[in-house]
């Protein structure tokens, strides 16, 4: 055990840490050059394309340390986006030490603060490591300063490296061998391991990534889960490398991989504990953080006869993304669906793009929403999360929304603009102060509902990129809110409406009616966009009727090529949903609530 | 319609009719500002390229598949077939008579842009065999020729057509464009007048469309392309249906006018997804439902040749039911529509039968027609027959 170290690659979005993984897997000679290509271990098609990490992602390396002793280095690299820190969380839980990247051109940043609180909260043993020391802009001295006064952090174990040209990187992981402590635990005691994460094998069902506290596992064992009592016989125990690798046993302190013939999905909740059904533990390991999701949106098939494969595929979906929740829904315009809670708009879109490529469907995703609650003049009080269901407005006494603490760090020069923004949003209570020369860090109490609406984005183009953000959930506060409905060609489309509030409600309005004209396309009829707020008009758009769309010229040359067109046109209609007569696209649902940038 | 209620016992070739031999010269003297076909500017072209072309009329007459046919129509296209010389297209087209079994009266046309023709061309293609010319003319009007991008102007075209006549061509097509940039409906309607006044057998009268990776798709997209708006080129493409109407060139496919007994045998074929054999860089043949193309580059092409391999680069071999919905596609591009007996000939299928509810729902829009012999687009279906056939293909 005393060779085996557990550690997370944490930091900032996009302060290096899938680059600085690569350099590690290279140096540990786990690829040859032929087999390697940039952030190997974001291996989601959705993740290479936007150049992020979403999921956190294990590997076993073997390691050679500078001393002639051979060491296993069981590292994961996570996610720095806000909406996916419960990835962090989870995968802290399996480890005794991270990696706390900072770019050497950005310095601390708000998810460098908030991941550091989390690996402290876990007892993590830190190592602070100035990445991107190869940029022109880099200013490793100040960010070392940074991080020895403001995160008060150990100004001598930082690290200095570039994971691009990979300067430093051998150095960083003599640190990992030298300063990190290794696993403790015992493998005679009982099983205690815990299920940091999983995923659906059409044919091998669930496949358990785990940490092993206590104890050892091999195939042929009988694991019990201890949250509902389910007993599988374990097939196969292994590491995760570049592939999974099966082993004889795994034992207390490592890393790596159960499967157990698991078909029913809802038996693995990722947090629970296995242990051995002939030779239990005591009692579970504490676990993981109850999630609270804040943006509900429902997600129905755009064709109807999709409604099981979108059940089964969201059950599988949360076996693998533990912070999706979801229950049955229905709406008058899209049949049945699910509701479902997400982290934020980012995590919503991530969902939607993994339920349609992972499990081939066409989905539709209606206007997101927080949870309100809804006090009536009976004296009682209703949360909704769903518009569709807002009471009649003559039942009510007073609606409360949630509110959160906006952490904004940013360089001084933008304080204006991003001061700006946030009374936009109907912010209150801002403060600021400098917590380092040149930078400002700024909280402001803001709806979350504003949040969800394309905040991040906004605050990212007005500090040019150097704006960044972190949150807490506050409390609940009363608010005069209006449900705006959306009426195309006459009829309200449920799926549409939204509530917001009152001041706001016009211009949402005009917004909304906007985005669809553009969004949705033109057809053989005249199609009248309204928003509505009770029975009043506020908005309206009108899209002309299609009089013109035909090809000009078709021979026998490009036969071929003007089908694959109009097989192109016949996809596009496929991807609508027909709301009264008029045909909606997928996009046009999401598209309401985006600014233009 | 279910996989198991399609008809058994067709095979690709049944109620085939006479197959179309097309050839591709894919040179012009310069590059239209527009263009996407597969042509390549020079001021020479390389006889290596007609030498490659010989060798494939040799080599395809030769097979079974054309042994065993007799052509309908001959169609020499580009690019500019014209900017070789009368002597060498005439050869062509001989090389092309004697290799082939062509019917007693086929169509044979040849593409020209007006620069390019010369009265001893004209004279000799017609000696040849040649009975239909095709002439390129898109605009009377320098400007606008000039904003396309053409490297001829109007006096050109109209001594070009004039020649035609008298070197003996009795049958002639011109091509014009509408929905051009600069272009206004009054503008339009004198190009109509000034081709009707040389008395045409058939005009192409196509609307301008902006081809991805063109100079205009460039201009488009920096902003610096003005075209005509919506209304403009509605009343321009009405107005072209009415007064060719009048002048004794009804409309027959969705952007060409002929004379009655004028329409582009040749053209017809590919709207009844016929067979037809293309030679030449970049042609594409469809051999009784296999369909494959030339490759692009003439360079290329020739090479291939030369060493003695198939210049082919891509091919496609569709089901019954994707030749029949290809077929209905495309015989919905001509007025009159597709003949039910054709298609019931050729695949055992109905359209009725085969869409069901799909077609009944579209003549309930009133987009198209199903007669008792004939599914045709309706005056109202024509103009956005893309909203039909993305629902048929
Ligand atoms: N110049 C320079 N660029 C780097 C260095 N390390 C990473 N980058 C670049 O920074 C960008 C982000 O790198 P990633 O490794 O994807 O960052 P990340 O921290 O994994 O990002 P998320 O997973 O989205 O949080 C990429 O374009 C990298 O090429 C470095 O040391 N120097
Ligand atoms: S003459 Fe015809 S083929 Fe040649 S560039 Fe112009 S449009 Fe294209
Ligand atoms: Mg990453």
């Amino acid at each position: 055990m005393e060779n085996i170290r557990n550690f997370s690659i944490i930091a900032h979005i996009d302060h290096g840490k899938s680059t600085l993984a690569d350099r590690f897997i290279q140096l540990c000679g786990m690829v040859t050059d032929r087999q390697f290509h940039d952030q190997l271990l974001d291996s989601m098609d959705i993740e290479r394309e936007r150049g992020i990490t979403i999921k956190s992602q294990a590997i076993c390396l073997p390691y050679r340390a500078k001393n002639g002793k051979d060491y296993i280095l069981n590292l994961v690299d996570t996610p720095g986006h806000v909406d996916f820190s419960y990835e962090v969380s989870r995968a802290l839980a399996s480890c005794e030490g991270a990696l706390l990247l900072v770019d050497a051109a950005q310095g601390i940043e708000a998810q460098t603060l908030a991941n550091l609180y989390l690996a402290m909260e876990n007892n993590l043993e830190v190592i602070p490591v100035i990445n991107k020391i190869d940029l022109p802009s880099a200013d490793p001295e100040g960010v070392a300063l940074q991080i020895e006064e403001d995160l008060g952090l150990d100004a001598d174990h930082i690290q200095f490296c570039s994971a691009k040209t990979g300067k430093g990187v051998d150095t960083v992981l003599e640190a990992v061998v030298n300063l990190l402590p290794p696993p403790t635990g015992d493998p005679e005691k009982p099983l205690e391991a815990l299920i940091f994460d999983a995923f659906y094998d059409p044919f091998r069902g669930t496949i358990i990534s785990c940490r092993l506290f206590e104890g050892r596992i091999k195939a042929g064992d009988t694991i019990l889960f201890m949250s509902n009592n389910a007993a599988y016989r374990v097939e196969e125990v292994g590491f995760f490398r570049l592939t999974r690798e099966p082993q004889k046993e795994l034992s207390a302190g490592q890393v790596g991989y159960i499967i157990a013939g698991i078909k029913t999905i809802t038996d693995t909740r990722p947090g629970d504990t296995i242990t051995l059904k002939d030779r239990p533990c005591a009692k579970p390991l504490p676990g993981f953080q109850e999630i609270k999701q804040v943006v509900f949106s429902s997600i129905y098939p755009v064709s109807t006869d999709d409604y099981e494969t979108l059940a089964t595929a969201i059950e599988k979906l949360t076996l693998n993304d533990a912070s999706l929740s979801f229950q049955k829904d229905s709406s008058t315009a899209l049949g049945f669906g699910f509701r479902c809670g997400f982290l934020g708009l980012l995590h919503l879109e991530v969902v939607q793009e993994r339920l349609e490529r992972e499990f081939d469907l066409s989905l539709i995703l209606t206007v997101p929403s927080v949870n309100y609650k809804i006090f009536l003049k009976d004296g009682t009080m209703k949360e909704v999360d769903n518009p569709a269901y807002y009471p009649d407005p003559t039942t009510i006494e007073r609606i409360e929304e949630p509110f959160i603490k906006a952490t904004i760090l940013i360089p001084e020069r933008y304080m204006g603009v991003v001061m700006t923004l946030c009374m936009e949003r109907r912010g209150e209570n801002t403060h600021h102060h400098y917590p380092m020369p040149g930078r400002i860090e700024f909280t402001c109490e803001v709806p979350l509902a504003e949040i969800i609406y394309d905040f991040y984005d906004r605050l990212k183009s007005v500090t040019q990129g150097y704006g960044s953000f972190d949150y807490d959930l506050l409390d609940y506060r009363e608010s005069d809110l209006v449900k705006l409905d959306i009426l195309v060609n006459g009829e309200r489309v449920d799926a549409l409406s939204q509530l917001v509030h009152r001041n706001n409600a016009r211009a949402r309005g005009l917004h909304a009616c906007e985005k669809l004209k553009e969004e949705i396309p033109r057809q053989m009829f005249k199609i009248a966009i309204q928003a509505a707020v009770g029975g009043n008009i506020i908005g309206r758009e009108t899209i002309s009727a299609l009089r013109k769309d035909v090809l000009a010229k078709c021979y026998g040359g490009d036969i071929s090529r003007k089908r694959k067109l109009l097989e192109k046109q016949k996809a596009g209609k496929k991807r609508m949903k027909t709301v009264g007569n008029v045909e909606i696209p997928q996009s046009a649902f999401l598209a309401v609530l985006k600014s233009d940038q | 319609m279910s996989p198991e209620s399609l008809p058994t016992g067709f095979t690709p070739a049944s109620g085939e009719e006479s197959p179309g031999l097309y050839l591709h010269i894919p040179f012009c003297k310069s590059r239209c500002a527009y263009c996407s076909f597969n042509s390549y500017a020079c001021q020479s072209p390389p006889a290596a390229y007609l030498t490659a072309l010989a060798s494939q009329i040799r080599h395809w007459a030769d097979q079974q598949w054309c042994r065993e046919r007799t052509f309908a129509t001959l169609f020499i296209g580009g690019g500019t077939p014209t900017i070789y010389g009368g002597n060498e297209l005439a050869e062509l087209v001989g090389l092309c008579l004697a290799s082939f079994n062509f019917t007693e009266d086929a169509e044979i046309t040849v593409e020209a842009n007006p620069n390019t023709v010369t009265m001893p061309m004209l004279t000799s293609l017609r000696r040849t065999g040649v009975n239909r010319l095709s002439l390129g003319v898109q605009a009377f009007s320098d400007r606008l020729l000039g904003a396309l991008g053409r490297s001829h102007t109007k006096g050109e075209a109209c001594a070009a057509i004039k020649a035609a006549r008298k070197g003996g061509f009795t049958n002639i097509n011109l091509d014009l464009m509408y929905g051009l940039p600069g272009q206004r409906a009054t503008d339009w309607r004198e190009s109509l007048d000034q081709a009707l006044a040389f008395g045409p057998e058939h005009l192409a009268c196509y609307e301008l469309t902006i081809e991805e990776e063109t100079p205009f798709a460039r201009l488009v997209e920096k902003g610096a392309l003005t075209l005509p708006g919506e209304e403009e080129v509605l009343a321009m493409a009405a107005l072209t249906h009415d007064l060719l109407a009048q002048a004794g060139l009804p409309r027959y496919e969705i952007s060409n006018y002929a004379a009655s007994g004028n329409q582009c045998r040749h053209n017809l074929n590919y709207w009844r997804n016929g067979s037809y054999l293309g030679l030449g860089a970049g042609a594409v043949s469809c051999l009784s439902g296999f369909r494959f193309s030339t490759v692009e580059e003439p360079e290329a092409f020739a090479a291939l040749v030369q060493k003695g391999e198939l210049p082919l680069s891509e091919g496609e071999c569709l089901s019954l039911a994707a030749r029949f919905r290809e077929s209905v596609v495309m015989g919905l591009r001509m007025i009159e529509g597709i003949s039910l007996a054709r298609l019931q000939r050729r695949f055992g299928l109905t359209p009725a039968g085969y869409y069901g509810k799909m077609l009944e729902e579209l003549q309930e829009q009133g987009l198209i027609v199903l007669a008792s012999d004939s599914l045709r687009l309706t005056e109202a279906g024509l103009p956005v027959a893309n909203q039909v056939l993305s629902r048929l293909v």
